[in-house]
């Protein structure tokens, strides 16, 4: 017995909020460069709210494509949409300044292949697939970038393979083991990121689905990332910028979930504490 | 000599920690009610069953604890490059995986019942303040026995893979044991309880799960204390043994034939649990019999 | 309007077309790696070819039966497809990424035979629960008859149902399904492993015993995402169950075979760039 998925109209149109997504994303990531050009880290949080941005419009590219009824789970999209970006993110690393836009054009790439193999070589014939598969690849490598500036505070290939070690307390020795890519890291982001684009639609699916309440999970979802991925940068990056991401991503993330709280108390039946099962006729 | 005696004292460590993790993994799913059978606590209300169990949708098992527990191994990995305690670096670093689980399993139960509201069913906040706290600590006992054991894999045993892949890796094989050994003993024994036992669910009573417990309305931590009895320690062997034997051959093994001992006793064991399957299989209908007649070849 | 009523039928048709499109998508593919990167670039894409192959046929052989299964509704594992393969695979390039420096074909077979080893107490546990259980004994709903033991399945299937728990030949075909994920998975990983060996050290301008860390984790990494897009693309082609090598639906392999070497052929393209541009 399967889940009803029905497709509810309404909201915000899927390409304003992909255009809206898009720009804020690359906007922030170029914005973290400020830190090549005040040779600090101060700007890492902008790695961040880059990523809550990919998310946003990310989770609604998979609200579209799993509102199709794909026949796997939800979840599923968003490991290939990270399978994918994962690939094309440290490709593009290596581009230094123009790293973000290469990400953007080779995810794409990789995601018109992979969704033109789903679509006509396994025969899914499902009308979005081609695109959200390609704005799934793209959505994985920019949030991805984003992760990886927000811990090491550049997005070049040289900056996510090298870090420092102090030895006796005051020399700081470069060291790639303690790196993104060294250290395995890549797999922490990889993760967060997979389980954050797909949980909004996952969690919200139902015939009272609403785009706002979703979008807004989305953003407390990569707040929550932000969070832990702040406290993971301590590490990498100089404490007062890794303080600063700290404090943005919870204040967003505090935000955040409150407002979804009040947004699910809306649109709940009832919110009730400690009452029974309704009386229902026939059951 | 002494560097295999002390593998095996880790092989054996670790093997133990996996049986933990696998339990409380199997419980804290059930309790939270997460994975396959979650879509029948889904399908409940739109049956017409308003229930009071808590809906966590938060994907399946395996990338959950895979995220879970890398999150662990990642966070535990950066305190320890701050030169922070091994230990403490590992319980600090569950304790924030923990917090992050927990608020995805809020947002899981809010969102999912708000759009069920068409139904009938209503969001019982003390559901979620009572379910939440549980579900925490049996997560918090898997993420850390996992954790520890990826770290002794990589600190005493010298695996290449750095502790957040090991997290991964470990975490989405947790989660892929415990879910394939403890979901049909959820799904079937607990949620279909009025359902005869020793057969499956017939298709026309899905939706129908057990709603009113023992002494009043049941709740997700029933299904938790029933399922620790059976379900829960299953997964527990089945990660645990898992676990044990990939070590304990590697180490006792590897350097034999220059590495063709450790796969030569790898595929015997694959054919023991083979032959204990079969066994299984023929006892199980030779005991328990058909439930009709053989059909005749010729009619079929 | 019903999104499930809107889904075209996936079908088990096969598009010729989209294949050979495919083939020559490969083609090309192997054309940039020997163009730009010969040698030891195009010696690793080959190797992420045939493992991603390996890892695409090998999870048509696990037997998951999806929400159903955890009813005892239907046979099968009850997890999804893509994660259970995944699962199998990652636990066997654990074993096999330590077995890396004794060889290629130790550590292949070593992946494998961990892989497999994992799908065997895994489903070794899961017909253990069933039978202790829950009282059921497994049953196919797909055949009459179990093709590797004959035993009859109809009359051991309860009323209402699809058949349930694990029998004999969807057992073997997890294991088998183990073991080809485990051996494609390390396959993928020791040859961006030796790749990265032999070419980091001039990339970052340091020593080989330096960068090992980051050649490691970054081939590591590289293997688990492309198991997890092999596994994907699979489940897509099966469309989210499949109760083992039995089963009708296994026949649209050559499918998956195609589409699991076009996607790999891309991800180890770009894996291979990394260290080529």
């Amino acid at each position: 017995m399967s889940i009803k998925v029905e497709v509810i109209e309404g909201g915000v149109p899927h390409n304003k909020i992909m255009i809206a997504g898009f720009v804020c994303t690359i906007v922030c990531l170029y914005l973290s460069y400020l830190n090549v050009a005040t040779n600090t880290t101060l700007f890492s949080f902008f790695g961040g709210l880059a990523a809550v941005a990919a998310l946003i419009w990310g989770s609604h590219t998979i609200k579209v494509l799993c509102s199709y009824g794909i026949g796997t789970g939800v979840p599923s999209a968003g490991m290939i949409a990270f399978g994918s970006g994962i690939m094309a993110m440290l490709l593009a690393t290596k581009f230094n300044v123009l790293a973000p836009i290469v990400a953007v054009i080779l995810g794409a790439v990789i995601g018109l292949i992979l969704g033109y193999v789903a679509n006509a070589i396994l025969n899914m014939k499902i009308p979005a697939m081609v695109q959200a598969l390609t704005e799934m690849a793209v959505v994985g490598a920019l949030t991805l970038m984003g992760l990886a500036v927000l811990i090491t505070g550049s997005f070049t290939f040289a900056g996510l393979t090298t870090g420092s070690v102090m030895v006796m307390g005051f020399i700081s020795v470069p060291s790639y083991q303690v790196s993104f890519i060294g250290g395995g890291l890549t797999a922490v982001a990889f993760l967060l990121g997979a389980i954050a684009i797909q949980h909004p639609f996952n969690a919200c699916l139902g015939p009272g689905w609403k785009q706002d309440r979703m979008l807004m999970l989305t953003a407390e979802c990569g707040f929550l990332s932000m969070i832990v991925a702040a406290v993971m940068s301590f590490a990498m990056v100089n404490a007062i910028a890794a303080l600063i991401s700290l404090i943005v991503a919870l204040i967003g993330w505090g935000y955040t979930y409150h407002q979804y709280i009040l947004l699910s108390k809306r649109d709940a039946f009832a919110w009730l504490d400690t009452k029974p099962i309704p009386e229902m006729e026939g059951h | 000599m002494e560097h295999i005696v002390f593998g095996i004292g880790i092989t054996a460590l670790a093997g133990a920690l996996a049986t933990v993790a696998g339990s409380a993994e199997d419980t804290e799913s059930n309790i939270g009610s997460q994975g396959d059978p979650n879509s029948q606590v889904q399908l409940a209300p739109q049956m017409g069953f308003v229930h009071r169990i808590f809906n966590k949708a938060v994907a399946g098992e395996p990338p959950a604890y895979g995220l879970w527990v890398a999150l662990g191994a990642g966070l535990a990995w950066a305190f320890m490059a701050m030169h922070i305690n091994a230990v403490l670096a590992i319980v600090l670093g569950c304790i924030l995986a923990v917090f992050v689980q927990g608020v995805y399993a809020t947002t899981a139960y809010l969102g999912r019942t708000a759009s069920l509201a068409k139904f009938g069913q209503p969001v019982y906040v003390d559901i979620l303040k009572s379910m939440t706290s549980v579900t925490m600590a049996h997560a918090f006992v898997a993420i850390f026995c996992t954790v520890t054991l990826c770290y002794l894999i990589n600190a005493a045993l010298g695996h290449p893979f750095p502790l957040p892949l090991l997290g991964l890796i470990w975490g989405i094989t947790l989660g892929a044991a415990g879910s394939a050994t403890g979901n049909p003993y959820y799904g079937k024994e607990r949620q279909y309880q009025n359902q005869k036992f020793g057969a499956g669910v017939p298709i026309s009573a899905s939706g129908n799960i057990v709603r009113f417990a023992e002494a009043g309305e049941r709740n997700s931590l029933d299904n938790g204390f029933f399922t620790a009895k059976f379900g829960g320690p299953a997964s527990g062997v089945c990660f645990g043994l898992i676990v044990f034997l990939e070590l304990w051959r590697t180490v006792i093994f590897e350097r034999i034939s220059a590495g063709w001992g450790a796969i030569i006793i790898g595929v015997l064991m694959i054919l023991i649990f083979t032959v204990a399957d079969r066994y299984i299989e023929v006892w199980a209908r030779k005991t328990y019999g058909p439930y009709t007649e053989p059909k005749k070849e010729a009619s079929s | 309007m019903s999104a499930v009523a809107a889904k075209p039928a996936a079908g088990g048709a096969m598009n010729p077309t989209a294949m050979a499109v495919g083939v020559v998508m490969l083609i090309i593919l192997l054309a940039i790696a020997w163009k730009m990167a010969p040698g030891l670039g195009l010696m690793a894409l080959i190797g992420v070819i045939i493992g991603g192959v390996l890892i695409g046929f090998g999870v048509h052989f696990v037997p998951v039966g999806g929400a159903p299964a955890a009813m005892g509704q239907a046979p099968g594992i009850a997890t999804g497809v893509a994660m259970l393969a995944a699962g199998a695979g990652v636990a066997g390039l654990f074993g096999g990424a330590w077995a890396a420096d004794q060889g290629l074909v130790v550590a292949v077979v070593t992946g494998a035979v961990g892989g497999g080893l994992m799908m065997a107490i895994t489903c070794m546990l899961v017909n253990f629960v069933y039978v202790f259980g829950m009282g059921i004994p497994a049953a196919s709903g797909k055949v009459l008859k179990d093709p590797i033991t004959g035993d009859s399945q109809p009359e051991y299937k309860s009323q209402g149902t699809e058949g349930h728990g694990l029998p004999f030949v969807s057992f073997v075909g997890g294991v088998i399904g183990g073991l080809l994920g485990g051996a494609g998975g390390t396959l993928i990983y020791i040859e961006l492993l030796n790749l990265y060996k032999a070419t980091l050290p001039t990339v970052l301008k340091a020593s080989a015993g330096d960068i090992l860390p980051v050649a490691v984790a970054a081939a590591g990494m590289f293997a688990i995402a492309l198991f997890l897009v092999n596994a994907v693309l699979t489940a897509y082609n099966i469309t989210g169950t499949i109760e083992g090598p039995h089963d009708p639906k296994f026949k649209r392999w050559p499918r998956a075979i195609v589409a699991s070497a076009v996607a790999s052929a891309l991800c180890g393209l770009v894996a291979v760039l990394i260290v080529s541009i």
